[in-house]
């Protein structure tokens, strides 16, 4: 029994342990496994393979039995999911069904999740930022939150490493707010968005247009091919995973590349109960998984533990890890975790027309969709009623005439020869949202879900910053779009719930001081040092990037900082 | 062999919809599997004979030819709620019992918004005439045919000149 005892704790024992899969975990495994330390992947949801498990990824539309429109039984399943902007017929097998996986909405949130190995890195819009001194400072400069632990020359050589492996199509835009970054060629501006940038500059000054930033190969070559990545075909078909692995995703790019080293297992269909921590060694010495499956329960051990399971889901599993040392969650000394949960304002969108540019459309589709607007807004100094400001996604296209007002003959003619219309510009805004000890996540107690894991309660809203700034946004792009000489300009004010925007934030923020943050600037736990967060959960304000390129660059340099610890015998 | 590959063909007409084999099908019932509507042969030929009428055939294939009147259905079916399932079925009424002038006239009226069509015959012609155009447009004949839609497009011009 004994000797069984010791082959099972054997058998189970790996150097690290990364739980998740997505756009941080996939890095946490290459990082890990290129540096030699054998590694258990742990995901919650099913495999899905690179190419193979991609089923749609090469239909025409007309193979899709409803031409992409998920069917009404589906959508009104599915409420939460079905609201996300890719959640179509091509694509709803990448998303979580929301009777599967319940949570507590004690405010509307629209918690959008993907359950499989990649995560939702099949599925993101693959814009790609680096973060500056402008967002690193803003909690100090601002008086909000904690200050962040790093600075931009803390991050900036992660960035660097991450980006020539990803491949991030840019240009070098020369912006202190946006640094450049190891770019690919950047997919250009149309003749329109092209346009609103010059005449910006020449009213503004110092609002911006660029060339979105994104994780697309838009030139390949050996470092791509070398993982088995080929150069992006246009397709615009992404949330369908690329045979070309054309953008990144873990699924084309860190996970195939962690398995040829042979020093990763990953495990499928594994949901995290919770990190066992032992008292007496002082630090956590494994995890504990429920086989989703046939719900029983194995023991995994590792030196060193890294918790990637999303940014709320990580949360929830630091939350659910008691033990007599920390009864209200690992590494919750501080009582934050779970507190200060932070999003982007995703709540306002405007769209226009334009008469000029006539002799040009465009040919072939952009993947990163067109223009990006770095934020403006209280960027050098404060100048507004409300904290921070907004980045925003602007893009223009050459709209047809949509005349089927005949039938017959008539009706064939003006489908098939549809005139060229006027230019159509549309922008959506992306507010930095302050974090608050009331915007948080707690596990109910007493619901639980089919795993025996406490369903987790969200309690998340907007507040008044939001809304001014949200008006902000609006009068700042009807001014910039009179400004371009845009006509029939629409504002769309309609909101969102929090949650829609996938950029949920914080938790078990990165700070300096353990009586006020969960992670150190390494994104360790401040009192149980090997565990580590480097998703969503350690982010200790928003800024107004979108976050993924930020979690892998922390995730490899936490990885390195990790195994030179180990190395010291610090862990 | 020959009844494998013909079984084959029938059902994937119309671009994965599956049709119901004959032996399957029930008596005087629609060719396409439905859940919700209750629609006979004949309420499925007359509107065929209307799909017909707004695509016509003509040098290229017409509605008939391409399933579009099976694909509205199927669409009613699964994409629309039981309210507008149900105006769609009653609208369809009106314009039952015509000969074929008189139907071509009536789906001519209704399409050019005459004042004596009833709301009921509007509402069902507004679905039925935007699920054909969907049907149509993202039919494989038209998207390998007539306007072309390119799965690995390989290429973006963002000043693309306009042919004069």
């Amino acid at each position: 029994m004994s000797n069984l005892n010791i082959d099972h704790i054997k058998n189970n024992t790996f150097d690290a342990i990364v739980i998740g899969s997505g756009i941080s975990g996939g890095w946490a495994a290459k990082e890990f496994t290129g540096k030699g330390l054998k590694t258990l992947v742990l995901e919650r949801g099913r495999d899905v393979k690179h190419i193979i498990d991609y089923p749609t990824t090469n239909k025409f539309p007309y193979e899709f039995e409803h031409r992409g429109e998920p069917v009404l039984s589906i959508k009104k399943e599915n409420p939460i999911a079905a609201r996300c902007y890719a959640f179509k017929e091509d694509s709803m097998h990448f998303f979580v069904k929301d009777k599967e996986h319940p949570y507590i909405q004690e405010k509307p949130f629209d918690w959008i999740r993907g359950y499989q190995v990649g995560g939702k890195s099949l599925l993101w819009a693959r814009q790609t930022q680096r973060w500056s001194d402008f967002d690193f400072e803003g909690p100090m400069r601002d008086d909000f939150a904690v200050d962040w632990p790093i600075r931009y020359k803390d991050i900036a050589p992660w960035y660097s490493y991450v980006e020539k492996f990803a491949g991030i199509s840019g240009n070098k835009d020369g912006l202190n707010e946006l640094p450049d970054g190891e770019f690919l060629p950047a997919y250009p501006l149309n003749a329109v968005e092209d346009y609103f940038k010059k005449s910006m500059i020449t009213k503004y000054g110092n609002r911006h247009v660029i060339s979105a930033r994104g994780a697309h190969i838009s030139k390949g070559s050996q470092t791509f091919y070398d993982q088995g990545r080929a150069q992006c075909q246009n397709r615009r078909l992404c949330q369908r995973g690329c045979p070309f692995g054309g953008y990144f995703s873990s699924n084309a790019s860190t996970l195939p590349w962690a398995q040829k080293t042979g020093k990763m297992t990953l495990k499928p269909f594994s949901v995290v109960e919770s990190v066992i921590y032992d008292d007496k060694l002082g630090k956590a010495t494994g995890v504990r998984v429920i086989d989703t499956n046939t719900k029983e329960v194995t023991e995994y051990y590792a030196k060193v533990i890294f918790v990637n399971a999303a940014a709320i889901n990580t949360n929830l599993i630091l939350l659910n890890s008691k033990s007599s040392r920390f009864p209200n969650g690992l590494g919750n000394d501080s009582e934050v975790l779970g507190k200060y949960v932070a999003f982007h304002n995703y709540s306002a969108r405007i769209s226009a027309e334009y008469d000029g540019l006539k002799q040009f459309t465009t040919d072939g589709r952009n993947p990163v969709g067109g223009g990006y607007i770095p934020r403006f807004r209280n960027l050098m100094k404060q100048e507004t009623d409300f904290k921070r400001g907004y980045a925003a996604g602007f893009s223009a296209y050459r709209s047809t005439d949509n005349d089927t007002s005949g039938i017959g003959e008539e009706l064939k003619t003006q489908l098939q020869s549809k005139k060229l219309g006027p230019w159509r510009v549309g922008s959506h805004m992306m507010g930095e949202t302050i974090p608050k000890e009331s915007n948080f996540v707690a596990l109910d107690t007493q619901r639980k879900d089919d795993w025996g894991i406490p369903l987790l309660k969200i309690s998340i809203d907007y507040d008044e910053n939001d809304a001014k700034m949200k008006k902000d946004y609006i009068e700042q792009l009807t001014e910039m779009f009179t400004e371009a000489g845009f006509k029939n300009i629409r504002p769309n004010r309609a909101s969102q719930a929090p949650g829609l925007d996938i950029h949920e934030m914080g938790g078990a923020r990165m700070g300096n001081d353990a009586r006020t943050s969960i992670l150190n600037k390494w994104n360790q736990i401040h009192a149980c040092k090997n565990v580590f967060v480097t998703d969503g959960a350690c982010m200790t304000s928003t800024s107004t990037q979108n976050p993924s390129l930020s979690y892998m660059a922390f995730t490899a340099r936490a990885v390195d900082y990790a195994v030179n610890a180990m190395k010291r015998g610090e862990l | 062999m020959e009844r494998r590959i013909a079984i084959k063909q029938v059902l994937i007409f119309a671009g994965g919809m599956a049709l119901l084999p004959s032996f399957l099908k029930a008596a005087g019932k629609a060719s396409v599997q439905l859940n919700n509507l209750d629609v006979g042969i004949e309420q499925e030929k007359l509107l065929s004979q209307i799909a017909e009428i707004i695509i016509p055939k003509t040098t290229t294939p017409g509605a008939t030819e391409l399933g579009l009147h099976l694909f509205v259905l199927k669409m009613v079916d699964d994409c629309y709620d039981a309210n507008a399932r149900q105006k769609f079925m009653s609208g369809l009424k009106s314009f039952e019992g015509l000969d074929d002038a008189a139907l071509k006239q009536m789906v001519s009226d209704t399409n050019y918004g005459k004042s004596s069509i009833s709301e009921d015959a509007k509402a069902f012609y507004r679905i039925m005439k935007q699920q054909i155009i969907n049907g149509y447009m993202n039919s494989k004949y038209v998207m390998t045919n007539l306007v072309k839609w390119e799965l690995v497009p390989a290429r973006y011009n963002g000043y693309f000149p306009v042919k004069a």
